[in-house]
Parts: structure tokens; sequence; C-alpha cells
């Protein structure tokens, strides 16, 4: 099922004068197995436009759909669920729970969505293992790199098999080389695995590994490339 | 189930991730409720033992009588015509604990002066058995046995009356045939109540000679005082009237009650207090960790969760500072059975007078069961309430994007 922004629109009322757009008639079509980036300096609106296709925050104006559903009609505890059900994500700081092994932290949304014991084994096991942590899934993120670190949040977030992983500047906290390491992780799960990607990034090297790139300019998206591999 | 044990881990493993704080909170709520234990077993035991060494001193635990020797609606008041006999009651185990006497209001009169006062015909085998009264008496002896018109007296009243130990003085009273009853009786004994009021106002005689002096037959008497202190309740004997102490003396009563509810005020101020600390800490604690929170709601984990885990994570610090607490204050309760404290530790060394009695109590610190859940109770229902405002704030901001 593809995931769909119509027309959206963001408003961020700062006075009652000033009013700012953090996304501004956004139309954009996400199909299963893309691996499309947002591209724009900061504060050009991509992570507002992440956060929209997220159900994170509701557009003033425009639909929000998901198939047939229509996301911005669905209630703040239905929009969590939703993204519990078929979302993933990634974040720059990886996010990691500090109180959980890096396996535990793979078994978080697995436990939350209700899997049985068997199966949180056998996804985690998976998960970790396409990222290279096989061995590793009892120790604590303090105990590992950033790279590892993001590897896990990597783990965490395709252990459900989403339909959509978000991933908003993987790579920025990362050295060159952990960097690349991550991209082609990406670029192995997406073929794989047909593992939907949205990136929110300005590094170059994971722009020139995406398949779509949306550049966004002062919340609308500006201009669309497409690579053809 | 598996879910709850997952929620139940993290909310463990999150309690421990600053463990100096969760030290902190958890000593000062385990001191605290420690300390209301030991607080409430010292002002029971305190009042029980007080009440005790009062009531064994004179009062004793409840007076049986007739039915209508005290009034009703005000037990100082009696009618000395309204007596029975030891035939009259059921359960002969009572005997075993418990002293006959007499009491009627008369006039005591010395050389110079005549007092009313109230004389009390004792049995002064089963008062020094059962009574503290022969230790009351600090000049001459305590009643014979055999002995016959004797009187001891308070020491006030003594002094009042210009009377001492060996003096004659004549008793006037109303007899229960109608006539005057008139005798006079040596005195062999004073009394020290510390210079309370009954010095000034009690006469004690042998019960043979009281019953002679107000015309009543050998076997009846006005009361049969009970000092079984083992068992509060009261007895139920068909015909006859049971009067516990606390009805008989309620201003003692009162004030007893009021130390029980004094103390109970005083422990809900403690944890009163230290909600207020715990409910800061746990303000920065919830605070700290708002991104984290936020993160989980990103990724899927649903307001209600949250609040849930951080429910679990502080019902867990409360149920192990409640244990840990209730384990103390028995240890603190335990000792102070082993070694009683002596009350006057409290008072620079002076006897606490009570009823105009000197009290001089060691008093043994006795566990009640029902402050080990009555405690825990009030420390849950605080730290419930302080996490309320905490809780809001985190379900408020949780919201948030990425």
């Amino acid at each position: 099922m593809q995931f769909e922004l119509v027309n959206v629109e963001k408003v961020y009322q700062a006075s009652e004068e000033t009013k700012v757009y953090g996304a501004r008639n956004v139309n954009l079509k996400i199909a299963e197995s893309d691996f499309m980036a947002l591209v724009g300096p900061s504060g050009s609106g991509k992570t507002t436009i992440l956060n929209l296709i997220a159900g994170l925050i509701l557009p003033t104006l425009g639909t929000l759909r998901h198939g047939t559903s229509d996301i911005t009609a669905l209630s703040l505890e239905e929009r969590t669920k939703h993204r519990l059900d078929y979302m993933g994500f990634i974040f720059q700081d990886y996010q990691l729970l500090p109180i959980l092994t890096a396996a535990e932290n793979v078994e978080f949304p697995l436990q939350l969505k209700g899997f049985s014991q068997g199966e949180i084994k056998d996804r985690v096991t998976w998960a970790l293992a396409q990222v290279g942590l096989e061995t590793m899934g009892h120790r604590f993120p303090k105990q590992l790199s950033g790279g590892q670190q993001q590897r896990v949040s990597i783990a965490r977030a395709i252990a459900g098999k989403p339909q959509l992983i978000l991933a908003d500047e993987p790579t920025a906290n990362l050295d060159s080389k952990t960097a690349q390491e991550i991209i082609e992780l990406f670029k192995k799960l997406n073929q794989d695995y047909k593992l939907t990607f949205v990136f929110s990034t300005h590094d170059q090297r994971l722009i020139d590994q995406v398949k779509t790139v949306h550049y966004v300019k002062d919340g609308q998206i500006s201009e669309t490339r497409t690579h053809h591999a | 189930m598996r879910a709850f044990i997952f929620l139940v881990k993290f909310s463990y493993r999150n309690l421990w991730r600053a463990p100096k704080r969760t030290l902190i909170m958890l000593l000062s709520l385990a001191i605290g409720t420690g300390f209301i234990i030991w607080d409430l077993n010292f002002a029971n035991s305190g009042s029980k033992e007080v009440m005790k060494e009062f009531l064994t001193q004179y009062a004793g635990e409840y007076h049986v009588t007739h039915r209508n020797y005290y009034n009703e609606e005000n037990k100082k008041e009696f009618d000395i015509f309204q007596t029975f006999s030891d035939a009259e009651i059921q359960d002969k185990s009572i005997l075993a604990t418990s002293t006959r006497r007499v009491t009627a209001p008369v006039f005591v009169s010395g050389e110079k002066k005549t007092l009313g006062v109230l004389l009390t015909g004792i049995e002064p085998e089963r008062e020094r058995a059962l009574t503290a009264l022969p230790r009351a008496v600090n000049a001459g002896r305590f009643l014979d046995p055999e002995g016959q018109r004797e009187i001891i007296l308070g020491k006030r009243l003594a002094r009042r009356i210009d009377v001492k130990i060996g003096d004659r003085v004549a008793v006037i009273g109303q007899a229960l045939d109608g006539s005057i009853a008139n005798d006079l009786m040596t005195v062999v004994g004073l009394l020290d109540f510390g210079g309370g009021d009954l010095e000034e106002s009690l006469a004690f005689t042998q019960i043979q000679g009281a019953q002679e002096f107000l015309a009543m037959a050998p076997d009846r008497v006005h009361q049969r005082v009970d000092f079984n202190m083992k068992d509060d309740s009261t007895p139920v004997l068909p015909g006859l009237a049971v009067t516990h102490w606390a009805e008989i003396l309620p201003e003692i009563g009162v004030s007893v009650q009021f130390v029980d509810n004094f103390t109970w005020i005083v422990s809900f101020i403690i944890v009163l207090v230290i909600s207020l600390g715990l409910s800061n800490t746990l303000m920065i604690t919830f605070f700290e960790r708002e991104q984290e929170f936020q993160t989980l709601n990103i990724i899927g984990a649903k307001t209600s969760w949250v609040a849930k885990a951080l429910m679990i994570e502080v019902f867990l610090l409360g149920t192990l500072a409640v244990i840990i607490g209730a384990g103390l204050g028995h240890v603190a309760t335990t000792l102070c059975y082993y070694f009683p404290v002596d009350l006057q530790l409290f008072t620079g060394g002076q006897p606490i007078i009570m009823g105009g009695l000197i009290i001089q109590p060691l008093v043994r610190f006795y566990p009640i069961m029902a402050y080990y859940w009555k405690v825990p109770l009030l420390i849950y229902f605080f730290l419930g309430s302080t996490m309320i405002y905490p809780l809001i704030r985190v379900i408020r901001r949780s919201k948030n994007a990425i």
C-alpha cells in the first residue's frame, strides 16, 4: 500500500500576523520499495514533511493517506498504533533506550506489537544479523560505537518488517567510513527485502545512492530527480 | 502477561538508571516508613503502658455493678443503694482477676475540721495482689486484712483536717437502712498520689468495716473491679452492668485517643513532607527523560504505555521502600520491646501525674500488625499523589515530532 501526501500544507502560527510555512502544497507518493531522499538545507521543511508522513503532526490543509486510509482522520493513539504497525524509524542520534541491551532495543517495538516470544526471538536474531551485530545483542548502547548504535537503531526499525522506514539524517553523526557502511546497508536492505526508505538528508553520498531525490525549499518540493540504476 | 513482564523489566531498569538518586529516594521513603511504624508503635504502646500503670494503681479495667449503680447519663454519679452479690455473677472466671469494693460519700472529721470524701471499703489482700494502691502509702502502713476500723487517708486530706498516723477520725455518712452511719476509725497510713486531687478526696478502710458502717449484708458490694489488663474487651454479665474504665474516666480516654490521633497527624505530615521532596525529584527524573518518552511515542508506544511504565516504576520504588521501611520499623520496635523506654526520659526525670495518680511506666513496645499495612497504604497514597503532576506533564509533552 502506498503512502501519499495530497496538497499538504503545514502552517505554524508564530503570532497573529506571522505565519511560518513548514510545508506548502506538498504532493508526494511513496510506493513499495521506494528508496527516496528529501534533501534541503536546515529549516527547509524536510523534517516537517517526514513528521507529516509519520502522522506525528497533522497538516493544516490537505490529506495524508496510507492506501485507502485517511491518516488525518485518526486519533492521536490510533496514529501511534498506525506507526507501530506500518513504520520504522531511524534517528540522527540513534535514540536507543540506554537501559535496554541491543537485542532488547530491537525487541521493544515487537513487544508493543504483541508478537509471540518465538517470533520475537526469530525477528531480533534476523534483524541483528542483517546489521552485522548478531554477537553484540547483549551489549548496552553505551558499550557500542556510534556506528554500532546506528546499526541497532536500523535493526529496531526493520525487525517488524514495516511498510515504510523513515530516517532522519541517519548518517549525520557518523564518520565517513561508517556512514558509507550504513548507506550500503540501507541499499542492501532495500534491494534484498524490498524495504521502503524515505531519508531526510543532506549527505551527498546518500543522495547519490537513492533512487529518487526530492529537493525541499521553503516547505515546498521544488525539484524531483530520479536516478536510474 | 509476557508484555506485562517486559513492562515491569523496563520500569525496574529505569528505576536503577540513576542508582544514587534512586537510593536517596528509597532511603528517605524507607526511613520515613520505618520511623512512622516505630512512632505509632511507641504511641500505642506508650498509651497502653501508661493506661495500664494508671489503671492498675486503683481504677481497674472495668467495673461490675448493679445495673442501676452508675447513672447512665453520667458515670461520675452513682447510687449507693444499688448493690449486688457475687452469687449474681454467672461467669465466675471474673472473680480471679477482680476485687470487691464498697463505696460511699462520707464526712471525715479530725480535731479541727470536717471534710467530705469518698470512703472505699476494700479487700486489703486482693488489693495488694491486683493493684498498686499499697505502694502509694508513703507514711504508716497499708490496711491490715485482720484489722478493724482502720482508715488510710490521702496526704493532703490528713493535712487539711490536721490528723496524723495513730489519730482517730470520726466518719459520718448515709447508711443503706436509712439511718445515719457513724464510726470512729484509726488512721494507719497516708497515701501519696503526687499531690494530685485524689489525695484530698479518697479514704480507704477494710470492706467488712465499711459494710457494717453502711448497714450492708456481708455478701453485698457496690463494685467488683477487674484488673485483667490482657483483654481490653468487657464481658457480658446478664442482670449486671459492666462499665469500661473509658466510660468512668472519659477525660483519660480522650487524652489517650488524642495521643493516638496526634501521632497519625504527625505521620501524615512526615509522609507529606517526604512526598513533596520526592515529587520534585520525580519531576526532574521524568523531565530528563522527556526526549526518550517522545522517541517511545514515535516508535509506537502509546502514551498510556509510557504512563503505565512510569507508574510501575514509582510503585516498585514504593514497594521496595515500604518493605525496607517496615523491616527497619520492626527492628526498632523489637529493640524497644527488649529494652523498654523509660518515659521519664521525656519529662526531665519528673514523674507523670495522670488523673491524680503518679505514673512511672517503662514503655515496652509492642508491634501492632495493622500499622504494617496501614502505613504502606499511606505511603502508596501519597506516592501516587506525588506522581500525578509529573505524569500529566509527561503525557502532555510526549505528543511530539522527530
